[in-house]
């Protein structure tokens, strides 16, 4: 029984979503009730993990639910980005008609996956916690269903989602299979690399794994998909489950296969390279910011997998680093995206930035900050993320990670200084509408403010992830 | 035990057959028959090696659900037709690709399988409580709610999910519907619905709905 009090902020998301789906069947125009609800429902539960009884690792349920310093760090990281999106969004799903009850309950049954991926210590329940959180992003990806590239992206997603996870599921049973168990800790004992069906299972879960954070040559789906579904969506799909299966990948490789990391680093360190250098080339020619957006989180996946790939504490700890620098700033670019409305029609095309910084000179500046924080351009919050990573590959003479990793920013510094040339140089086009919800004025401050100054206190972040210690 | 390895290998050659069949065969109504032929005969198996709450539930959910729920879909959609006008009009242009990624792959299974060892010490027989007094329903159930009750309710999690994302996507609300109300048709007085009118001779009632 008392496994319970563990498993608590799970417990709490899961009856909240039932206890507001009946709220939602039995009121009439509940959304915004509901709306507000969850996102409570989210606060509650950071508060619940964040007073966590107890600080050492805990395993629960027969060792197949790991509770430790990385699981709640990176759970409070999913759903304070959770409520970020819900938060600064509000308005948007508002207009876009896509405010139904459901909408904000599939979010958190999504996050609810997360959660359960972000603890799991055994194969059964990392893919049922996948299984839970892809499930729903299948649905928000094709919510606006009377749009019809939103549904496209819906169909897009699910297909080769689906086809990712089969992937995964033959090679964790092919793990299963030749290591006799599914739970991590005894699969790291009888693991051995001799056996070619250990390592194959292996390159499949590895395959699967980086299908969901959009690694190149799995990297596919992302920009239509971004393109396609609803905007508060895509920021969701840009931000919330790359921490979670960023944890997955720090959880498989550094528990389970610690043994095979002679096969798994140049894996890894192939899909970093094709990463970073993909994210900088294709993103050059995009018209549309979405799309960009999706590109340029490609590339930032190749420098999170870049510091998995050196195989050190250190690593793993700049990585988790990158990942929450990445998702401030990427929660700053879509409130611009948010903020860009006029006579209730959003706009995400490049053109239409043309000249904000005559009519909107704030929203300009943040815009600016944002993206030279994500070119890495010191002394924002951007270039440190990236500091660190370079630091960590190079201390392990990895130097042609490392060259790529510089060369790769140096080119997608262009692209990025285009959109601010186009901001400040071009002819301005139409005033957009001024944005009157708080919410989504404090997301942009918050995040634009914590890039410009997080060099007066890095250490703060520093400290948060060194208490991370897997090998 | 003759028999017995006469009925798994007629059994194993129908699931190989019609396995073979679904791919190969080109109407696809077909394919599903096929698919139908090749769960039933597993389930046959699974009985065969003293699963039978397995091969039931196989019988069940896969024969008696997703089977034939495929079969509506391919024959709703008319998918049989369609499907050979794509297979005969394209000029097989990703097929060179498909075949050399698919050899690999096989081969490499080859050699996965070729040094796989037989592992008798991995779990020792006694640490396995077998009770054989026990059905293979009994078995699962006490693990199932005991061991595996957070896979268990996360499972019910994920089907509320499908339910939910299913109505999200295919619900809409039409307007000019007349739907029936129970409440409005059960608390319907005699006053409201029955109205007296004295009729004039050769004049008639005038009714509006």
């Amino acid at each position: 029984m008392e496994n319970i009090n563990f498993v608590l902020p799970e417990i709490f998301i899961s009856l909240s979503i039932m206890f507001l789906l009946i709220v939602g069947v039995f009121k009439k125009n509940s959304s915004s009730l509901i709306y507000s609800l969850s996102v409570i429902t989210l606060i509650i539960s950071l508060g619940l993990i964040i007073n966590f009884p107890g600080k050492e690792e805990i395993y629960l349920f027969n060792d197949s639910y790991k509770i430790d310093e990385l699981s709640i760090l990176m759970k409070i990281i999913t759903i304070l980005s959770g409520i970020f999106v819900l938060v600064s969004s509000y308005n948007y799903t508002k207009l876009e008609k896509i405010f139904n009850i459901e909408y904000s309950i599939l979010i958190l049954c999504s996050i609810l996956g997360m959660l359960v991926m972000i603890s799991s210590y055994d194969l059964i329940v990392f893919y049922i916690g996948l299984e839970l959180q892809s499930l729903s992003l299948y649905v928000l990806a094709a919510f606006n269903r009377n749009n019809i590239k939103s549904s496209e992206a819906g169909l897009k997603y699910f297909v080769l989602s689906a086809l990712s996870s089969g992937l995964l599921l033959y090679g964790c049973s092919l793990i299963y299979g030749f290591s006799g168990s599914t739970n991590f800790s005894l699969i790291a004992e009888n693991i051995f690399s001799s056996e070619y069906g250990n390592v194959f299972g292996l390159v499949f879960i590895l395959a699967g794994l980086a299908f969901k954070i959009s690694a190149v040559p799995f990297h596919m789906w992302a920009p239509d998909v971004y393109e396609g579904s609803p905007t508060s969506v895509t920021l969701f799909f840009a931000i919330v489950p790359k921490v979670a299966a960023l944890t997955v990948f720090i959880r498989f490789l550094y528990v389970p296969f610690l043994s095979l990391i002679d096969q798994w680093q140049p894996i890894i360190i192939f899909l970093a390279l094709a990463s970073m250098i993909f994210g900088a080339v294709a993103a050059i020619g995009q018209k549309n910011l979405k799309r960009l957006i999706a590109y340029s989180s490609i590339g930032h996946m190749g420098y999170a997998l870049a510091g998995l790939a050196v195989g050190t504490n250190s690593g793993i700890q700049n990585s988790i680093i990158y990942i929450c620098i990445y998702l401030i700033m990427n929660l700053g670019i879509f409130c611009c995206l948010f903020m860009m409305k006029r006579n209730n029609k959003f706009y995400d095309n490049l053109d239409d930035l043309s000249g904000l910084s005559k009519n909107h000179p704030i929203i300009s500046l943040s815009l600016l900050i944002l993206l030279f924080s994500l070119a890495g351009i010191p002394p924002l919050a951007g270039f440190f993320a990236k500091f660190y990573i370079f630091i960590s590959v190079i201390e392990q003479s990895m130097y042609f990670l490392a060259i790529v990793g510089l060369v790769s920013t140096v080119v997608s510094a262009f692209y990025y200084l285009r959109v601010i040339k186009i901001i400040y140089f071009d002819p301005p086009v139409e005033q957009y509408d001024q944005t009157k919800y708080l919410g989504l004025k404090i997301s942009l401050a918050l995040s634009t403010i914590l890039m410009l100054l997080y060099f007066i206190y890095p250490s703060g972040l520093i400290n948060l992830v060194s208490k991370i210690n897997i090998i | 035990m003759i028999a017995h390895s006469i009925f798994f290998y007629f059994f194993s050659l129908i699931t190989i057959v019609s396995a073979i069949m679904v791919t190969v065969s080109k109407n696809t109504v077909h394919s599903v028959f096929f698919l139908i032929l090749g769960f039933i005969s597993v389930s046959c198996l699974f009985i065969m090696i003293g699963a039978e709450f397995l091969g039931m539930v196989m019988l069940i959910v896969y024969v008696g659900a997703v089977a034939v729920l495929f079969l509506f879909v391919v024959m709703m959609l008319n998918v049989a037709q369609q499907g050979n006008e794509i297979f005969q009009n394209s000029r097989y242009t990703h097929l060179p690709v498909g075949l050399i990624i698919g050899l690999i792959i096989f081969f490499e299974l080859i050699i996965v399988v070729s040094g796989w060892k037989y592992k008798p010490d991995i779990i020792s027989s006694n640490s396995i409580n077998f009770d054989s007094n026990l059905t293979n329903t009994h078995s699962i159930g006490m693990v199932l709610y005991t061991e595996y009750i957070h896979l268990f309710q996360l499972s019910g999690m994920i089907l509320l999910v499908a339910m939910v994302g299913a109505i999200v996507l295919t619900f809409k609300k039409r307007s000019g519907i007349k739907r029936q109300s129970y409440i409005e048709q059960i608390s319907r007085e005699k006053i409201s619905g029955v109205s007296l009118v004295n009729v004039d001779s050769y004049k008639g009632v005038k009714i509006d709905d």
